[in-house]
């Protein structure tokens, strides 16, 4: 009977076009989407050396340390030697972020603040600064001149040394997706819904039919359960490794407790959606909506809208994070990706463990011993 | 008029799942652009990146002064001194750049031995090539100090560090024309907006279609005295009408939260580009109405469709941070004329004929679409009642 049920509720499950659609083409065309539109945020956070146009007059000539500051620093910008006249058209055109001219003075002509434009001002900053300090210095210590000061000064020496916060890139992108897997094992509902609607004689004529059955409702009901988990925990594999695969969005290597992490948001989702679906007494659409309204809300505040949310509920409203599946979900492969050690991912996993526990015992007790006067 | 009158029953039988859009427009629209601050274009102003300090070393003035000097020049953000706190800091952007003095830093850098401050960063970034020049900055000037000066008590240092790096180049902002600070939200505004329309249109139209495509209602609507060129005037007028009173309500909150500044050139051309825009939309939707056959389908093709088309349109991202190709594809939806002539509109300081032509030119790709669907959709209408 266990078998049995179960292969033919594969077969109820798959031969529903509309459910596949929900759960599975979906997030795969939503990953698809997220990938097109994310594909070119990240790099522009990266460095492009900015351009500037350095105006060629007397006062220039005047200043040969300025020339030679600005060339030693081709790591920061392009320059281009034009005339006043060529620089205002290049800017205007936006072609360059600033332009540097002696006017007698260093002088910076922008026509907009942004990061380039600091980095400019940053740059030309520290010229003035520099002689600021040769005159303080010389003035305090003639001597100093005669030990090389000018050459000591622009002779940098590096301060600072990279250490990597973990051994993943801080890529804000991946969480998108992490929040995206969330939402499918939370759609895996829909099964949850479909296998309770199935099984209860006041809901569907097979859920009759069933009942009449001389057979133990929990037998049936668990083989049920296990069939949607398989196909949710099939469409979630898939999705991953598309996401993965297809898409290169990197979940670090920890392939155990990826799937760990699948299983549990399989169950958690089928489980929930079995649970909405024997308390709420409502008609199915009913179910259905309020399963859409509950899983994106929680997408939501697992960040799948926006990561600033995510971070927002982490750091004022941690409990929050805690009581949301999908965040449980999401931070389960964000710490996977990103921290050194496992204390949140073990956390997340348990917290999840205990959510699916509660939903099932919920189920359990709403659908057992049910009796009808009349259908 | 008992045609037009159907048609809006089965619209306000739906209106619950129309209604989810409009809310879902209504918060996207008021949270994006009320959070989106356009930078003031009339004075120069540093970009002050975000950072966390940390100190491990004993709090000498010499720090104090670094600290001073970067909370000058970039926005200290406090957080606890906790790995994960400090990691989730940098991967949520909380901060770019952590910065950590080391034990001993101090006495390093007065005896002029070399000495190494940890950072933290996202790889590649400006805002790192930014911090390091600061940073660098100071410390080399303390070094110079240090070397030249060796006397120098520890305060005074500081005391030179800040008088010096006070220097300043000094900044000439050329502004091209004053940029109302309306511009770029009412642009996020109406470029969200399409995504609500087209789900809108697309849902109340295909659920009236399915209603009237039904096989038996049609056979039933045929055999009716009604003239079948009433009838389809009926239709056609109610489908206008729907869209039409789409179009007011989502456009009805930019008035609310932008005032006169609709009125102004920029206003109207938003305006116009989005009523525009309401036709093709129509035009597919009622392409798309004629050949679903049930409403589970209804509901996946609206949303693949209005999600879709937004996503590699840029109605989410901007179009400046599409790639080609997608924008290439994206070029074959009518979205994207839509966002393309939106971005232009809001952009333009005052328009000339060169802005006006290209938007002008979207505008005419957005009723051509509207037009080509349209001609589809009557000959598989023509086709199919010759197949019946």
């Amino acid at each position: 009977m266990f078998l049995f049920n179960y292969r033919y509720r594969l077969k109820c499950i798959f031969k529903d076009r509309q459910l596949m659609f929900w759960t599975f083409l979906f997030p795969i065309l939503l990953a698809t989407l997220f990938n097109l539109a994310f594909a070119n945020i990240t790099s522009s956070d990266n460095f492009i050396k900015v351009n500037v146009a350095v105006v060629q007059n007397e006062a220039l000539d005047q200043n040969p340390a300025f020339t030679q500051a600005i060339t030693g620093a081709d790591d920061l910008f392009v320059v281009q030697n034009t005339t006043r006249a060529e620089a205002d058209a290049l800017l205007q055109d936006n072609q360059i972020d600033g332009i540097i001219t002696f006017d007698p003075d260093l002088n910076m002509v922008v026509n907009q603040s942004g990061l380039n434009q600091t980095i400019i001002r940053g740059f030309l900053d520290d010229y003035v600064q520099s002689n600021a300090t040769i005159v303080t210095v010389v003035t305090e210590n003639p001597g100093s001149l005669e030990n090389g000061i000018l050459n000591g000064i622009s002779s940098r020496s590096e301060y600072l040394t990279a250490v990597s916060a973990s051994q993943s890139a801080p890529d804000p992108i991946v969480n998108y997706f992490y929040a995206l897997i969330a939402m499918t094992c939370l759609y895996g509902g829909f099964l949850g819904v479909k296998e309770v609607v199935a099984i209860q004689a006041d809901l569907s004529a097979v859920g009759a039919r069933i009942n009449l059955a001389p057979t133990n409702k929990l037998t049936v009901f668990i083989s049920s359960m296990l069939a949607a988990t398989s196909v949710q925990m099939l469409e979630l594999m898939i999705l991953l490794t598309f996401i993965s695969g297809v898409l290169g969005i990197s979940f670090g290597d920890q392939f155990g407790y990826i799937a760990l992490t699948c299983l549990l948001g399989s169950l958690t989702g089928v489980t929930f959606g079995a649970c909405l679906a024997a308390v709420i007494k409502k008609g199915e659409g009913i179910k259905i909506g309020i399963l859409i309204a509950s899983t994106m809300t929680m997408s939501f505040l697992a960040g799948m809208m926006s990561t600033d949310i995510k971070y927002l509920v982490m750091t004022k409203v941690p409990i929050l994070g805690y009581l949301n599946p999908a965040n449980l979900i999401t931070d389960s492969f964000y710490a996977l990706y990103y921290y050194n050690t496992h204390t949140q991912f073990f956390t997340d996993i348990l917290l999840l463990c205990g959510f699916t526990l509660l939903f099932s015992t919920i189920t359990y007790f709403v659908l057992r011993r049910q009796k009808y006067a009349s259908l | 008029m008992q045609v037009y009158k159907a048609f809006f029953k089965i619209i306000l039988k739906n209106r619950i799942q129309l209604m989810i859009y409009l809310v879902v427009f209504m918060v996207l629209a008021l949270l994006l652009s009320s959070s989106y601050n356009p930078p003031q274009d009339t004075d120069f102003t540093k970009v002050k990146v975000n950072i966390a300090f940390i100190n491990d070393d004993i709090d000498s003035p010499l720090v104090a002064g670094l600290q001073t000097y970067l909370g000058e020049n970039a926005n200290l953000v406090a957080i606890p001194d906790d790995t994960q706190k400090l990691q989730d800091a940098l991967f949520f952007r909380d901060v770019e750049y952590i910065l950590r003095v080391p034990v001993g830093f101090t006495d390093a850098m007065l005896s002029g031995s070399a000495v190494q401050l940890e950072k933290t960063t996202v790889p590649d970034s400006t805002s790192n090539i930014y911090m390091d020049l600061l940073i660098n900055k100071y410390l080399n000037t303390a070094n110079t100090y240090t070397t030249y000066l060796p006397g120098l008590s520890q305060t005074d240092l500081v005391a030179h560090l800040q008088e010096d790096l006070a220097n300043a180049t000094e900044v000439t902002m050329i502004s091209s024309g004053t940029h109302s600070a309306y511009a770029e939200k009412s642009g996020y505004y109406f470029n969200y907006l399409s995504y609500s329309l087209f789900a809108i249109l697309i849902l109340g139209i295909c659920s009236v279609m399915l209603v009237f495509n039904n096989t038996d209602l049609k056979r039933r609507n045929l055999v009716s005295p009604l003239r079948s060129a009433n009838m389809n005037f009926q239709m056609i007028l109610g489908n206008l009408s729907f869209a039409v009173i789409t179009w007011l309500v989502l456009i009805s909150a930019s008035f609310v939260m932008y005032g006169s500044f609709m009125f102004t050139a920029t206003g109207r051309l938003l305006l116009l580009n989005s009523f525009v825009f309401t036709l093709a939309a129509l035009s597919i939707s009622y392409l798309i109405g004629n050949l679903v056959k049930s409403r589970g389908a209804m509901s996946a093709v609206a949303n693949v469709f209005a999600l879709g088309t937004s996503f590699i349109s840029g109605v989410f991202v901007p179009q400046a941070l599409l790639g080609d190709n997608v924008l290439t594809i994206a070029s074959f939806t009518p979205t994207y004329w839509y966002v393309k002539a939106n971005n232009e509109i809001t952009a333009a300081v005052n328009f000339n004929a060169a802005s006006l032509t290209s938007i002008f030119t979207s505008m005419i790709v957005i009723l051509g679409f509207a037009v080509a669907v349209l001609a589809v959709t009557l000959v598989l209408i023509k086709q199919r009642r010759l197949d019946a």
